[in-house]
C-alpha cells in the first residue's frame, strides 16, 4: 500500500509538471499580454517597453521558464497584471465560495441521484424506470446556461421567490446549486441504474435470492454495496469536474468564485491568475484521483496493489 | 388561532413596510465588470473609474455633452504657455472631516503624473510639477504647452495627502476616504462595493443613502435581476432584451451615443498585403477604392438590423461628446452604384478577393457587423470573407500588421493624443502615430502637428485646426471609415430618474427619485 501511494504521488507530481509546462507554453506562444493591455490605450512606445520589462516579459524563453518554476515552487505565481495583487492569494480568497457551491451541488446530486438510480435499476422496464429515465435524459441533454436562465426567470423574475445573482444567505445558494447539480443527478441516476442492473444479474444475487433473503436486504446490503465501487471513482472525479466546470453557472449567477475569476483573467491574458487557477484545479484532480484509488482499495477487499 | 392569524398579519405588514423603506433609500447598481482596485490612480479602466468616483472626486468633470465642468478645481488660467494657475473649491472636506486644500490637489496630481504604479500618465504625463502656492491655489507646470490639461484632469482623482502618507497606500486602501458623494463601507475586488452617502458633501447630497455596486457579468442575468427588482439600474442591456424591458411596467431602457467609435480601415502602405490573394497589388493604395468601400457600406442598415438600435450612426470619426465633432460634417452617402463606378475607374471592374479581420468578443455584435460589411462589399464586387478571432489573438496580430482591412473600436477617453496617434506618420521610436496601424501618412497633417496646431490655447482656433486635420484624413483621404458609435445602455426601474452617459460610466449619485 505504501509503495502504491508513493508511486501515485510521484505520478501526480509528474502530471503537475506536464500541466504547468503546457500552460506556460500555451501562454508564451499564444500572445503578448502587453499588446492587449495597451492596444486601446494611449501609451507611448517607451511606456509599453517599460511595462514589458517590469512584467519580466522581455527575457528569453528559457529564463522565463526557469524563473517560472523557481517561483512556482515557492508558491509565488506572481501578481495579477491588472490589479497588482498576489495572484494565488486572490485565487485562494475566492476558492471557498466555489467549494461551498460545488459541495452543495454534489450533495444534492448524491441525495437525489442515488435513490432514483436504485429505484430505476431494481425494476428495469417498469413505469417508474421509464419516468426516471425520461428525467435523466432531459437532465443530461439540457445545457447549463439554459437551465440557469430558466430557473432565474421562473423563481426570480416571475415568482420573486429567490435572488438570482450574488452570494449571501442560504437563499442565494438554491438556484446555482440546483443548476449545477441537475446534470449530475441525471448522470448519477444513469450510473447507479446501470451498475445495479448489472450487479442484480450476477450469480451471488441469485444465491442470495435462493437463500430466501428479503428483496430489500438483497438490494441494499448486497447489490448496492457492489454497485457502489465504480461509483466512488465517478463521484470523486465529478467533484473535481464540478470544481473546474462551474464557469457557466458562476457567470450566470454572478457567483464570486474561482471559475469566473479565471474566465475574466483569460479575457485579459492575465497569466499569473490563469496559472494559479490551473495549479489549483490540477492539484485537485491529482489529489482526488489519489484519494479515490485509496478508497477503492479500502472498500473492495478484492483489489490489492 | 385568531391571535396567531393577527400576529402573522402584523408580521407580514411590518416586513413589507421595512422592505419598502429599505428599497426606497437604497440603490443597487449592476455593472458588467467590477473595479480591479480602489487606488484611483492605478488603473485607467472605465468600470474601475466609475466605481472609484463614488468615493473620490475628480479634479474636473466631464458633463454628458462633453463640456468640462469645474469640480475640485473651480477655475484654471494659463499664465504662460507651460504654466497653469488653478483655484481649489472652498469649503470641501474629506470623509474624515479634514478640509481639502491646495496641498491635497498638488499631491494627487504629482502622484498621478509620476508614481511608478500610476496609469494616469496617459492623461497627465506631461505635468512636471504641481505646487500649492497658497491654501486655495495650485500652480502646475507642463513640459510642453498643453491646452488639453483641464480635459485630462477629469480623469484624475483627489486623494487626501495626510491620510495616504500617514500609513502608506496599502493601509489607506483598507478603508479609503475621499471627498466624493459616498463614503466607503465595504468592498470585494471585481465583485461589489458598498457605500453610504456623505452628508457633508460639497455638492448635492445623493438621493439614495445606501448604494451597492455589483458585478453581474452575464447580460441575461442582469436583465433578470432588473426585472425581478433585485437591482435598480443594470448596465449594458443587450438589444435582444430591449423589448422585454420596455414591456415591463416596472422598468425602462436609457441610451446615449458613447464615446467609442467603431471604424474600418485599410492597409495604406504595402503593395502586397496579407489579406489579399498572392500577386495582386494592394488596391487600397488608390483613394478611389477606399472611397468606394465607404459608399458600399450602409451604416443605417447595420445600426438597425445588426445592432438592434443599440448604436448611433457615425457621420464622422469623433463621437458627439468630443469637442472635435463637427455637427455639420457629412459623410459619403450609401451608394453601391457609385462604389461600383469608382472601382471600375480604378481598374477593378471585376473586383478582387479580400479578408476582413474583426474581433469576435470585444465589441457588441462585432462579428455580425463584420459579416454584414462583408456582404455589402461583396455586393459591389469586393469578394470579402470575414476572419473573426478572439481579442487575445486579434489585437496582437493587429499590432504585428497581419491585416489588410480590419474593423476595431476606439474609446476617446483622451481626445488630444488620439489625433496624432491615428493620423501622424508612424514613427514608433519617436512615439508618433502609435495607433496608426494602417500607416496612413500625409505631409500636410504631419506639418500641422509639428506646427503645434493642437497646442493652441484659443479654444475655437484649436478646434477648427483639429477639424481641418480630420477633414483631410477622413473625408479626403479615407484613412478611417467611421461606422457607428456604440450606445451606452442601461435598464432602470420605474420611479428612478437616470440617464446613460456617453463616457460609459454610471454614477449612482446621478440617480434621482421620479415623483
Amino acid at each position: 500500500m505504501t509503495v502504491f501511494v508513493a508511486r501515485r504521488v510521484l505520478q501526480g507530481v509528474l502530471s503537475m509538471w506536464v500541466l504547468t509546462s503546457l500552460i506556460f507554453g500555451l501562454i508564451y506562444f499564444v500572445g503578448d499580454p502587453v499588446e492587449l493591455l495597451t492596444s486601446e490605450s494611449v501609451m507611448t512606445g517607451d511606456e509599453v517597453e517599460a511595462l514589458r520589462t517590469s512584467l519580466g516579459l522581455d527575457r528569453p524563453l528559457a529564463a522565463q521558464y526557469g524563473l517560472f518554476y523557481v517561483n512556482l515552487l515557492q508558491g509565488d505565481l506572481g501578481v495579477s497584471y491588472y490589479s497588482g495583487e498576489d495572484a494565488m492569494a486572490a485565487m485562494l480568497e475566492r476558492l471557498p465560495a466555489t467549494l461551498r457551491l460545488v459541495g452543495l451541488a454534489l450533495a444534492i446530486a448524491l441525495v437525489a441521484g442515488v435513490p432514483l438510480g436504485i429505484a430505476a435499476g431494481r425494476n428495469p422496464g417498469s413505469l417508474t424506470d421509464y419516468a426516471i429515465r425520461l428525467f435523466s435524459v432531459t437532465g443530461i441533454s439540457a445545457p447549463t446556461f439554459f437551465i440557469g436562465i430558466l430557473l432565474i426567470f421562473v423563481f426570480s423574475v416571475q415568482w420573486s421567490l429567490l435572488p438570482s445573482t450574488g452570494m449571501g444567505d442560504w437563499r442565494y445558494y438554491v438556484l446555482p446549486a440546483l443548476t449545477l447539480s441537475l446534470f449530475r443527478i441525471a448522470f448519477f441516476t444513469r450510473m447507479i441504474r446501470a451498475t445495479m442492473m448489472e450487479v442484480l444479474s450476477l450469480d451471488f444475487v441469485r444465491t442470495a435470492r435462493s437463500k430466501g433473503l428479503v428483496e430489500r436486504v438483497i438490494t441494499y446490503k448486497h447489490a448496492f454495496r457492489n454497485a457502489l465501487i465504480p461509483f466512488v471513482t465517478i463521484a470523486g472525479l465529478e467533484f473535481a469536474q464540478l470544481l473546474a466546470g462551474a464557469v457557466v453557472t458562476e457567470t450566470i449567477f454572478a457567483w464570486p468564485g474561482i471559475n469566473r475569476f479565471a474566465l475574466t483573467a483569460m479575457y485579459r491574458l492575465d497569466y499569473p491568475v490563469i496559472l494559479s487557477y490551473a495549479v489549483i484545479i490540477g492539484l485537485t484532480f491529482v489529489i482526488v484521483n489519489l484519494v479515490v484509488d485509496v478508497i477503492y482499495a479500502l472498500i473492495d477487499p478484492r483489489i490489492r496493489y | 388561532m385568531r391571535i396567531l392569524y393577527k400576529l402573522a398579519t402584523v408580521l407580514v405588514a411590518a416586513g413589507l413596510v421595512t422592505a419598502a423603506f429599505a428599497q426606497d433609500d437604497r440603490l443597487d447598481v449592476a455593472f458588467e465588470g467590477g473595479a480591479v482596485t480602489l487606488d484611483p490612480h492605478a488603473r485607467s479602466e472605465t468600470t474601475t473609474f466609475a466605481w472609484q468616483h463614488h468615493i473620490f472626486d475628480t479634479l474636473t468633470r466631464r458633463a454628458p455633452d462633453g463640456a468640462i465642468l469645474p469640480w475640485v478645481l473651480t477655475d484654471w488660467e494659463n499664465v504662460e504657455p507651460t504654466v497653469w494657475r488653478m483655484s481649489v473649491r472652498e469649503g470641501m472636506t474629506f470623509h474624515d472631516g479634514t478640509p481639502v486644500t491646495a496641498e491635497d490637489v498638488a499631491y494627487s496630481l504629482t502622484r498621478a503624473a509620476t508614481a511608478p504604479e500610476s496609469e494616469m500618465k496617459t492623461y497627465v504625463g506631461g505635468v512636471t510639477t504641481a505646487t500649492a502656492i497658497d491654501d486655495g491655489t495650485v500652480e502646475v507646470e507642463t513640459a510642453q504647452a498643453d491646452p488639453a490639461l483641464p480635459i485630462n484632469l477629469s480623469n484624475i482623482a483627489l486623494l487626501p495627502k495626510d491620510a495616504v502618507e500617514a500609513n502608506g497606500m496599502q493601509a489607506f486602501l483598507e478603508n479609503p476616504i475621499g471627498s466624493g458623494p459616498y463614503t466607503f463601507v465595504d468592498w470585494q475586488q471585481d465583485e461589489r462595493l458598498e457605500l453610504v452617502a456623505y452628508d457633508d458633501y460639497w455638492g448635492d447630497v445623493p438621493e439614495y443613502r445606501e448604494v451597492l455596486l455589483r458585478n453581474i457579468p452575464s447580460g441575461s442575468a442582469r436583465v433578470a435581476a432588473l426585472l425581478s427588482g433585485e437591482v435598480d439600474i443594470a448596465q449594458k442591456i443587450l438589444p435582444q432584451d430591449f423589448a422585454r424591458v420596455e414591456r415591463d411596467p416596472n422598468a425602462y431602457v436609457t441610451q446615449a451615443a458613447s464615446i467609442r467609435t467603431i471604424y474600418l480601415t485599410m492597409d495604406y502602405w504595402r503593395t502586397e498585403s496579407p489579406g489579399l490573394p498572392d500577386g495582386i497589388e494592394n488596391p487600397f493604395l488608390d483613394p478611389r477604392v477606399r472611397l468606394a468601400v465607404w459608399h458600399a457600406i450602409d451604416n443605417e442598415g447595420i445600426v438597425e438590423a445588426v445592432m438592434g438600435g443599440a448604436a448611433t450612426v457615425a457621420e464622422q470619426f469623433p463621437p458627439p461628446a468630443i469637442e472635435f465633432h463637427d455637427p455639420d460634417a457629412e459623410r459619403p452617402a450609401y451608394d453601391p452604384e457609385r462604389a461600383r463606378e469608382l472601382l471600375a475607374e480604378a481598374g477593378y471592374e471585376d473586383g478582387f478577393r479580400l479578408i476582413l479581420d474583426s474581433p469576435n468578443d470585444r465589441y457588441l455584435n462585432d462579428e455580425f457587423v463584420a459579416e454584414a460589411i462583408a456582404g455589402m462589399l461583396s455586393e459591389v464586387g469586393i469578394d470579402t470573407d470575414v476572419r473573426a478571432q478572439t481579442r487575445t489573438v486579434f489585437f496582437p496580430s493587429l499590432n504585428e500588421g497581419a491585416f489588410t482591412m480590419y474593423m476595431a473600436g476606439w474609446g476617446w477617453t483622451a481626445p488630444y493624443p488620439t489625433l496624432p496617434g491615428f493620423m501622424r506618420t508612424r514613427d514608433m521610436e519617436a512615439g508618433h502615430g502609435t495607433f496608426n496601424r494602417p500607416r496612413y501618412s500625409s505631409d500636410s497633417i504631419d506639418e500641422a502637428f509639428i506646427r503645434g496646431d493642437l497646442a493652441v490655447f484659443d479654444d475655437d482656433e484649436r478646434i477648427a485646426n483639429a477639424r481641418a486635420i480630420l477633414d483631410e484624413a477622413i473625408y479626403e483621404d479615407v484613412a478611417y471609415i467611421p461606422l457607428y458609435y456604440e450606445n451606452t445602455i442601461a435598464g432602470v426601474r420605474s420611479g428612478i430618474e437616470f440617464e446613460s452617459r456617453p463616457d460609459e460610466v454610471m454614477y449612482a449619485f446621478e440617480a434621482k427619485r421620479d415623483d
